[in-house]
């Protein structure tokens, strides 16, 4: 089953720490908020998003069953 | 009772039949329709029908094959939505949404009004076909009308032995009609918009399977329900002083629906779809179908004012209206915001409207609902429909306001 990175934007307030963790996945907006890649993850990029998931501090990160890829 | 016959052999019933006009401030439409009462309801169309057990199987079928989306504006396939909703198991909540968001949109309001047994028809064959435990009907808390029609209504059905429903009350907002405030408002919590990891179909309410369905939508269920065909569109028109509800075919373009119901000459574009929508050229608006329109509304440009203009007071008001929980909603369409009233204004240099354009694919799709997503495509379209406008602003002038630019 194929993951992805996902976002919540309610609960995101644009401090940043994933974009530095996950530099593969997740850019910045002009405002300083995550815009994340839809790609589904790999081995390297898994490892990514599970350090940005960990280290939120707002729990906005998540990665969720892209479906059938 | 007579049970569904296949799709051409149906009966067309309209929901309206007529004309309804509401003018800014009236406190009534101007309709020579009255409120249809309980007989008047049954002489016309005969009782409802029941929806339960083996009948449940039936209408899903029927909405299959006609093929019904939902007329909140989002389209999606009703029997996929209700078919999501049984396989989720019991404990169904059903939702009848009659707080329809888009300020320009009075059709549901108008339902709501003058047909209000032909929704809650709607309603409770849903509740029965889904076997909903809790069954709700949504409404705006100022919408007074509707409420005074809905409550004479379920007087007069009170004897009828259907099951329980509650009515609950939306706070006036832009937002507290989008299916994920639905869902929070009922659970009770704050009655704004969040990202919905799993679907309402599956956990909405209280974590049980939830139907939020438009009640337009549900009207259409309760003429389906009865064999009768529901492929009419209702579109609300926005005219320069007034608006006009109207049923059409399904099959109408925008802009026949446009001509036939204010006439006149033809506007140079409309948007399509309302403050969420896109503009189109009025060339184009001869292709498009009426249901591609979103929830219906239509908002011919009047000739004279400039689209540009009129897509900055647009921008401006869903810049204002968002509920600024979102990056995109409380920094992307304020700024945004600003630079289309810049262009509106003329005074823009070439550089900045690269800018707007990659604003708008920055805020795109990234909101928790689709409030954010409604203005970039007002925007881009406005782009698109008024290019000429927007190089004759670039030179400072505007053909539509000569006076305003010297």
């Amino acid at each position: 089953m194929a993951e992805r990175l996902r976002v919540d934007p309610v609960a995101c307030d644009g401090v940043g720490i994933c974009a530095h963790l996950a530099p593969d996945l997740v850019g910045v907006d002009s405002w300083g908020f995550p815009v994340v890649a839809i790609a589904a993850l790999d081995r390297d990029t898994r490892r990514q998003a599970r350090s940005a998931v960990a280290a939120c501090p707002r729990r906005a990160l998540f990665v969720e069953d892209a479906g059938p890829s | 009772m007579s049970w569904p016959q296949p799709a051409h052999e149906l009966e067309a019933v309209e929901l309206l039949g007529a004309q309804v006009h509401f003018l800014p401030g009236a406190a009534e439409p101007l309709s020579e329709l009255a409120p249809e009462g309980l007989p008047a309801h049954h002489a016309r169309l005969g009782a409802r029908p029941d929806c339960s057990g083996v009948h449940a199987r039936r209408l899903l079928d029927t909405l299959d094959q006609v093929a019904l989306t939902g007329r909140g504006g989002a389209h999606f396939p009703v029997a996929t939505k209700w078919r999501t909703v049984l396989h989720a198991g019991p404990g169904t909540v059903v939702v009848a949404n009659g707080a329809e968001g888009e300020p320009l949109s009075r059709k549901d309001a108008a339902l709501l009004e003058l047909r209000p047994h032909l929704v809650l028809d709607g309603l409770m064959c849903a509740a029965e076909a889904l076997r909903a435990q809790r069954t709700v009907l949504w409404l705006h808390d100022d919408a007074h009308r509707a409420r005074a029609a809905v409550t004479r209504a379920l007087t007069e059905r009170s004897s009828h032995g259907e099951g329980p429903l509650e009515v609950a009350f939306a706070p006036t907002r832009y937002l507290s009609g989008e299916s994920s405030s639905v869902v929070n408002a009922l659970s009770g919590r704050a009655a704004l918009p969040s990202l919905a990891r799993v679907p309402a179909a599956r956990s909405g309410v209280d974590g049980r399977p939830t139907l939020v369905q438009n009640v337009e939508t549900l009207a259409r269920v309760g003429l389906l329900a009865r064999g009768a065909a529901a492929d009419t569109a209702l579109v609300t028109v926005a005219a320069r002083h007034h608006s006009v509800v109207a049923e059409v075919p399904g099959t109408a373009t925008v802009a026949a629906a446009v001509s036939r119901t204010i006439g006149g000459r033809p506007p140079y574009a409309v948007l399509v779809g309302g403050y969420g929508g896109r503009w189109v050229s009025w060339r184009e608006a001869r292709t498009v179908p009426v249901q591609r329109a979103g929830a219906g509304v239509l908002l011919p440009l009047v000739p004279g004012q400039c689209g540009l203009r009129r897509t900055a007071d647009i921008v401006d008001y869903l810049a204002g209206s968002g509920a600024g929980q979102c990056g995109p909603c409380r920094f992307g369409l304020p700024a945004s915001a600003e630079l289309v009233r810049e262009l509106a204004d003329a005074h823009i240099r070439p550089r900045e409207v690269r800018r707007l354009e990659r604003y708008l694919a920055e805020i795109n799709g990234r909101g928790a609902c689709h409030h954010p997503d409604g203005a970039v495509s007002v925007v881009r379209s406005a782009l698109a429909v008024f290019a000429t406008d927007v190089e004759a602003h670039l030179r400072g002038r505007c053909r539509h306001e000569p006076a305003r630019h010297g």
